[in-house]
């Protein structure tokens, strides 16, 4: 272990007097995290392009049916749960159901985006021209509404307003009847006037103020509105996209250190060869980690958000670090010149980054391009980031990501190990 | 006297990206006794890396083993690479770190730490010269300094036993001479034993208590040197240099039928060095002969009547070149 160790900081203190090797592990990769990450924030791509809503219905109405296909229309980015949850459980539900308590919690702790209460008696009261009051959770600052708030409202503001129609014109219909000595109108017929008269009004009106009023939880403002903030996907993205580099270019040290003997030197030594292999896949491990931290320092010091999990925030950089170290070992042997070494970095850096989403969020890249996106590592690497910077995950919520990570990179690993060339 | 190293039976078969194979070294048994400087002599090619490099555990052999000190390389790989340093023939330093770093590294690797291996590299850097220049990178050394850490670096562990795989490949005169002297102080100041190897007759002829000859992956001789030289006789190498020309085959018959003592001839004609160009390689006549010199004044008699036009010639008495000469029929520099 000892002499794992020393080789570790005798490997790491090369690389670092190599002063050629810092502008990409330092300069390149910090700079392009601040550009990116600014202009991104600039044009308000920061966010994910689906967000994740808790929404429950207590009235279970048509009315309250009503207004869900109201909030899918106005945003279809959002993804209301439980009712549009997909096959790769969106929702993070883990099949269980989601009584409110745990849809408040989800909000408190910003897993969710937002959390939308429709209470019970809803369209009861609207149609009685009543009060009534929906609950909306979220960690976002209500004076500078996200856009799930800003969705509700719009909707919210038309049903409202549509409501107040029908219940002037009812009291109205009634009035005049009255006073016309009319026949009543029998409840199925005036039922059906006033809901011509409530949808009517409801496509019609939009602008007057609604007497729904908002209840925003947890809104202590510290927390600012994390979606909008760049950072979040440039940081992890020119991370992974520079642990990539700076770990894929073992392949040509490795080269190197072969031709130069100091390889063979190595092997002279008492020590076995699977301490030499250890050694030197610890270097390359360590490098990654290095390169994460230098842009995630960098991001905190521009406000990135981390999430609340560092256990699960690490765990996610090690697992891609290992598989990107592991891809470098698999492909080392099948390298014969450091030109050749040095080609491959960049294809495989320049190719995997962007087509896993260290570019651009891969939410706003059509459906096959996310689904072929996830052949790059990358692409899970940023799926678990995004879910703990912007939904608050925890451990569990990027176990799926880290698994897959760690299982590419045990098999990369037995490929790599098994065509090590020490000879 | 204790045996140090011992091979059985060594051979190594690479196989080439073209799928062919090559054998390397094929089937070699070596005894290198306790206290001695060992040469193995050979021209490039001949395997003796490939040999280097599987007795001390680099390459694995295809077939055979060896033992160090009575621990067998394959098997008892740990005990018996602590027995040994090695000075690779290539410079197998880390060029970015300077002379010190590279010695520590190396002893740390060993173990060694603290104020002890402080000493050691210390030692070893007045050992080779080198103290004044230990803070400076490897890379802003010359061939000989660098040739001189790369030994350095393979006695850091107070080895018994050293490698030496042509330490002096691409040095000057100066730096050659001082590598010969360390190979000899090793051994009879430390009490070492030294495994050294090398293509230059010269070499091994001033360095070794015993010598392989060795070619095309076999050794073809071995034993001290006057052992090896009696192989050949008591024959004398009668060397001429000749311009660009070729001798006729009866002037050759002349010579061997009528010089006392000459038994044999051989002729390397003139080369060609350059396609385009009129520059040759000049011929090299080659005449053994017993008592040389008595046979010399009729040879250049000979010579001198068929119109061959001397350069120079040299009386060579039996030396590792006429060995290899007399086993191979090539000069060993070629
Ligand atoms: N790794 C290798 N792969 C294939 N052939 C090799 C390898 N190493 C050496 N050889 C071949 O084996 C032969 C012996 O080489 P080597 O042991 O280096 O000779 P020497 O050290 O005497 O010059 C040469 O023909 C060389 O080309
Ligand atoms: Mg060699």
């Amino acid at each position: 272990m000892r002499s794992i160790l020393t080789i570790i900081l005798n490997d790491l203190q090369i690389f670092f007097s190599q002063r050629g090797n810092l502008p990409g592990l330092l300069v390149i990769p910090v700079l392009l995290t601040l550009v990116v990450g600014w202009s991104i924030g600039q044009i308000g791509g920061g966010g994910p392009t689906r967000l994740r809503v808790d929404l429950i219905d207590l009235d279970q109405s048509g009315m309250s049916a009503q207004l869900i296909e109201d909030l899918r229309a106005a945003n279809d980015t959002l993804v209301l749960c439980p009712l549009d949850n997909d096959a790769e459980d969106f929702c993070r539900l883990d099949d269980e159901p989601l009584p409110l308590e745990r849809a408040i919690e989800r909000a408190r702790t910003g897993r969710t985006s937002a959390l939308i209460v429709i209470p019970a008696g809803y369209a009861t009261a609207l149609e009685n021209f009543e009060r009534v009051v929906i609950d909306y959770y979220s960690l976002s600052d209500p004076l500078q509404p996200g856009l799930v708030l800003q969705s509700l409202n719009a909707v919210l503001q038309r049903a409202s307003t549509a409501s107040m129609i029908p219940g002037v014109a009812g009291a109205l219909l009634d009035n005049v009847i009255s006073a016309a000595q009319l026949p009543p109108l029998e409840g199925e017929t005036r039922d059906g006037f006033l809901r011509a008269l409530y949808l009517r009004s409801q496509q019609l009106l939009t602008e007057r103020p609604s007497p729904v009023s908002f209840r925003v939880a947890d809104s202590d403002g510290s927390s600012g509105s994390v979606l909008d903030n760049g950072f979040s996907q440039s940081a992890p993205g020119m991370g992974s996209l520079y642990v990539m580099f700076t770990v894929l270019g073992g392949m040509s040290v490795l080269l190197r250190e072969r031709r130069q003997w100091t390889l063979q030197r190595l092997m002279a030594l008492p020590i076995t060869r699977a301490q030499i292999l250890g050694a030197k896949i610890g270097v390359y491990f360590t490098l990654g980690i290095v390169q994460y931290a230098i842009v995630f320092a960098v991001g905190a010091a521009v406000g990135m958000e981390f999430g609340s999990s560092p256990i699960a925030f690490l765990a996610v950089m090690a697992a891609f670090v290992l598989c990107i170290t592991a891809l470098t070992f698999a492909l080392a042997p099948w390298i014969k010149s450091e030109g050749q070494a040095n080609g491959l970095v960049l294809l495989l850096s320049l190719s995997l980054a962007p087509l896993g989403g260290a570019w651009w969020p891969l939410e706003i890249v059509p459906e096959f391009m996310q689904t072929i996106g996830h052949i790059s590592p990358v692409a899970w690497a940023m799926d678990a980031f995004h879910d703990l910077i912007l939904y608050n995950g925890g451990f569990r919520d990027v176990l799926p990501e880290v698994g897959v990570l760690l299982a590419t990179a045990a098999v990369l690993f037995a490929v790599g190990i098994r065509g090590f060339r020490y000879e | 006297m204790q045996t140090m190293v011992e091979t059985r039976n060594l051979r190594k078969t690479y196989s080439r990206p073209d799928g062919s194979t090559i054998e390397a070294v094929k089937g070699v048994n070596l005894e290198i006794q306790q206290g001695e400087i060992f040469s193995l002599l050979g021209p490039n090619g001949a395997g003796k890396t490939t040999t280097i490099s599987m007795i001390s555990g680099l390459v694995e052999p295809t077939e055979g083993d060896a033992t160090i000190g009575g621990f067998s390389i394959t098997k008892q790989s740990m005990e018996a690479k602590r027995l040994m340093g090695f000075v690779p023939q290539e410079i197998a330093l880390y060029p970015e770190l300077s002379a010190r770093q590279n010695l520590a590294f190396f002893g740390r690797m060993y173990g060694m730490g603290g104020k002890a291996l402080r000493r050691r590299v210390d030692e070893l850097l007045e050992f080779v010269d080198l103290a004044d220049r230990q803070n400076d990178r490897i890379d802003t050394f010359s061939g000989g300094m660098k040739r001189r850490v790369n030994i350095a670096a393979g006695l850091l562990n107070s080895p018994p036993l050293v490698y030496m795989d042509e330490p002096t490949v691409g040095i000057d005169p100066q730096n050659r001479r001082r590598v010969l002297d360390t190979v000899k102080l090793l051994r009879d100041e430390h009490n070492m034993t030294v495994l050294y190897t090398t293509h230059l007759m010269e070499e091994a002829q001033e360095l070794s208590d015993r010598v392989a000859i060795m070619d095309h992956g076999e050794i073809i001789a071995m034993g001290t040197q006057d052992e090896l030289t009696q192989q050949v006789g008591e024959e004398d190498r009668l060397e001429f240099t000749i311009g660009a020309q070729e001798i006729a085959e009866a002037v050759f018959e002349r010579i061997q039928g009528e010089t006392p003592g000459v038994t044999r001839i051989l002729f390397n004609p003139p080369e060609q060095l350059d396609e385009d160009s009129s520059v040759f390689a000049p011929a090299l006549l080659t005449v053994f002969a017993k008592r040389g010199r008595t046979a010399l004044p009729q040879i250049l008699q000979e010579l001198d009547s068929a119109g061959v036009e001397i350069q120079s010639v040299a009386v060579r008495e039996p030396d590792l070149e006429a060995v290899f000469l007399a086993l191979t029929g090539r000069a060993l520099r070629d």
